[in-house]
């Protein structure tokens, strides 16, 4: 007989998602899955359209992260006109990708990711959010995390030409230049951030890392997995998050594939599982094994930790200094002269989230002094002569690897569109995440709330969204398990309030 | 800009019904045109932005899609304090508006006292497309009438 747990919906998970949990007759984890309702007709809804209205559409997918869905078909675009932007373009386009990754990952920690460090994975779900962590950091932390969002929204609206959702992005450049004033507000800006990031980096050392409980979290096996790792580097093999080429190493740290994004059908292939919607995309030269880790299975993991794992240190000099303090401290050996055994316990990903955060903001102070940056030079013209009509473009989203892909006609009108989502990278490292807290922390029947708020906390630290590929509906927010025998008949509800 | 009233349209205008909230927001600003103190916002998301977006207005009137259990087309008018949310006016990438609202009152962030949420129910929520289902274009010029009423005459009793 198996007894199935089920968590729906998710809170705090941007949307719908919901978690089952077979139990057998002893009471532990059979299995455990993740199931997600799908939007549908994206490409029908795409095909027949100019290619060149996809920024303006894509970055309505998503209400999370409208700005890299704009990257991403704006970089497809120079791709289908066969139009390099300009060196300047290319630094206004991740200028406004460093205010936009400030926003989300400082969003993440003290709204999403944080309340179950700092108010702690025990506490009511009613203190354990965004006023809880003000109440235990200070009351200044909920002033200074607004302050920090309205600082980087402005830049995103001016340099965006909207706020919200961007539409500065045009194929070969960016439609928008600065002002030496704006430039003046951005520096200011990202000094300001490069504060906000070290402060949140201190809170994270005296809240989580200087007490054992909250160390143990992070550091035990409960939230370990030996996967392949992503993320997109730079001629230095530096992580970058606008351009680069995507690198993949093996879980022992071996760079297992360096390739350009428009290569992606030649090393990542798509599982379909009959119980969802949603893909498991895999390292298709390894091979699908199930939901299961280790070198000889293709699952990749793309997130903040990942993007770390295949860096050679970080570009900025502050960053660095954090990175190496965090691969010290798991007893990482170093591999080559600037990189570490890569890490591969997910809890980990908070901290690496947050020298993320650190890297944007001083990467934006780097953009902002950059003396062309005022340049009006923002667009190549795209010539006809050299219309492609085929295109990939990819950023890193601040939850994982984000590839748009466009073929067109003659003339410039779409027939086919893909998507990888950055969450969507992550779906079977999830679910394994959650079937292993699953297996280690329920031992019964009757698991407790903190129990499933631990679950829950295996897949909140990929700062998933789902909106992208998929779609919620809320209505209200509680939280529902709900235990089945295996005929399906319901033995057990519980509910709290989100 | 302070002082003035802020109509929120709430969804994805390519998701089908998910847009009403915005086709109906966009209606009610049109037929106040003639006023100056009226600011018209459309957002995807809420939570936090939610919160943001109506900062430094006396007045927020926020309108949004539905998944009640309702009849498709149905309005339903909510008071800030008895709300829970409709479909799009939580973040959970941050929070719900209740939490966003006490958020911003612990920053200091100037807040309007008279916030209302208007909810019509949608059918066709997760298919893209631009058009409604009829039961909810059916419903849209009443929503728009109501709303307008309220904010030229004040709340009935």
């Amino acid at each position: 007989m198996t007894t199935r747990i089920t968590i729906d919906p998710i809170t705090r998970l941007e949307g719908h998602g919901r978690i089952d949990i077979f139990l057998n007759d002893q009471g532990t984890v059979e299995n455990a899955c993740f199931q997600i309702p799908e939007l549908r007709g994206f490409e029908q809804f795409c095909v027949g359209r100019m290619a060149e209205e996809m920024p303006v559409i894509t970055n309505r997918i998503c209400g999370v992260c409208p700005e890299a869905h704009h990257l991403a078909a704006t970089k497809a675009l120079d791709g289908v006109f066969g139009a390099e932007p300009t060196s300047v373009a290319r630094k206004l386009r991740e200028l406004l990708y460093m205010a936009f990754f400030v926003t989300d990952h400082t969003t993440h920690f003290y709204a999403l990711g944080g309340p179950d460090f700092i108010v702690g994975p025990d506490a009511p779900p009613s203190e354990r959010n965004i006023l809880g962590v003000a109440r235990k950091v200070g009351l200044d932390v909920a002033g200074e995390v607004i302050a920090c969002r309205k600082r980087n929204h402005e830049i995103i609206t001016f340099l965006g030409g909207k706020s919200i959702h961007p539409v500065a992005g045009v194929p070969g450049g960016w439609s928008r230049p600065i002002t030496e004033a704006e430039r003046v507000q951005i520096e200011d800006t990202a000094r300001r951030n490069i504060e906000f990031a070290r402060f949140s980096l201190t809170v994270f050392d005296n809240i989580v890392l200087k007490n054992p409980a909250y160390l143990e979290m992070i550091t035990c096996d409960t939230y370990l997995h030996r996967t392949y790792s992503m993320g997109t580097v730079d001629a230095n093999n530096q992580c970058n998050f606008y351009d680069g080429l995507i690198r993949v190493l093996d879980p022992e740290g071996n760079e297992f594939a360096r390739y350009h994004p428009s290569e992606y059908r030649e090393h990542i292939a798509e599982r379909v599982e009959p119980w969802t919607y949603l893909k498991y995309p895999y390292l298709k030269k390894v091979g699908w094994q199930g939901l299961t880790d280790g070198i000889g299975s293709g699952i990749y993991t793309a997130t903040p930790l990942s993007r770390l794992n295949v860096s050679e240190g970080m570009a900025t000099p502050l960053a660095n200094a954090e990175y190496q303090r965090m691969y010290e401290a798991f007893g990482c050996k170093k591999l080559t002269g600037a990189r570490y055994q890569p890490i591969h316990h997910r809890m980990a990903t908070h901290w690496a989230r947050l020298i993320e955060l650190l890297y944007a903001s001083e990467h934006m102070l780097e953009l902002a002094l950059d003396p062309e940056i005022t340049s009006p030079e923002t667009r190549n013209i795209p010539d006809p002569a050299r219309f492609v009509g085929e295109g990939v473009g990819s950023v890193e989203a601040p939850r994982g690897t984000l590839t748009h892909h466009y073929v067109t006609d003659a003339r410039g009108v779409l027939t086919k569109v893909n998507m990888i989502v950055g969450t969507t990278n992550n779906y079977a490292p999830i679910s394994m995440s959650i079937r292993r807290a699953a297996e280690k922390l329920i031992t019964n029947n009757a698991p407790d709330e903190s129990i499933l708020n631990r679950i829950e906390m295996a897949f909140r630290l990929y700062d998933p969204c789902f909106s992208c590929a998929t779609h919620f509906l809320p209505g209200k927010m509680p939280l529902t398990v709900a235990l089945h025998g295996s005929s399906g008949e319901l033995l057990r509800e519980m509910r709290r309030k989100g | 800009m302070s002082a003035g009233v802020v109509i929120i349209g709430m969804g994805n205008p390519l998701l089908s019904d998910d847009g009403v909230g915005i086709a109906v927001a966009r209606a009610v600003a049109e037929r106040l045109r003639h006023r100056n103190d009226l600011a018209l916002l459309e957002l995807h998301t809420g939570g936090i932005r939610l919160m943001e977006a109506m900062a430094g207005y006396r007045q927020a009137v926020v309108v949004d899609a539905m998944l009640s259990g309702a009849p498709a087309g149905t309005l339903k008018r909510f008071d800030a304090m008895d709300f829970v949310t409709s479909k799009n006016t939580f973040s959970s990438h941050d929070t719900d508006f209740a939490t966003a609202y006490d958020l911003g009152r612990m920053a200091g962030v100037p807040l309007p006292e008279q916030v209302s949420f208007w909810g019509i129910e949608a059918l066709e929520f997760d298919l893209f497309g631009e058009r409604f289902t009829a039961e909810v274009a059916a419903a849209l010029p009443g929503a728009v009438n109501r709303i307008v009423d309220e904010i030229v005459n004040g709340r009935a009793a």
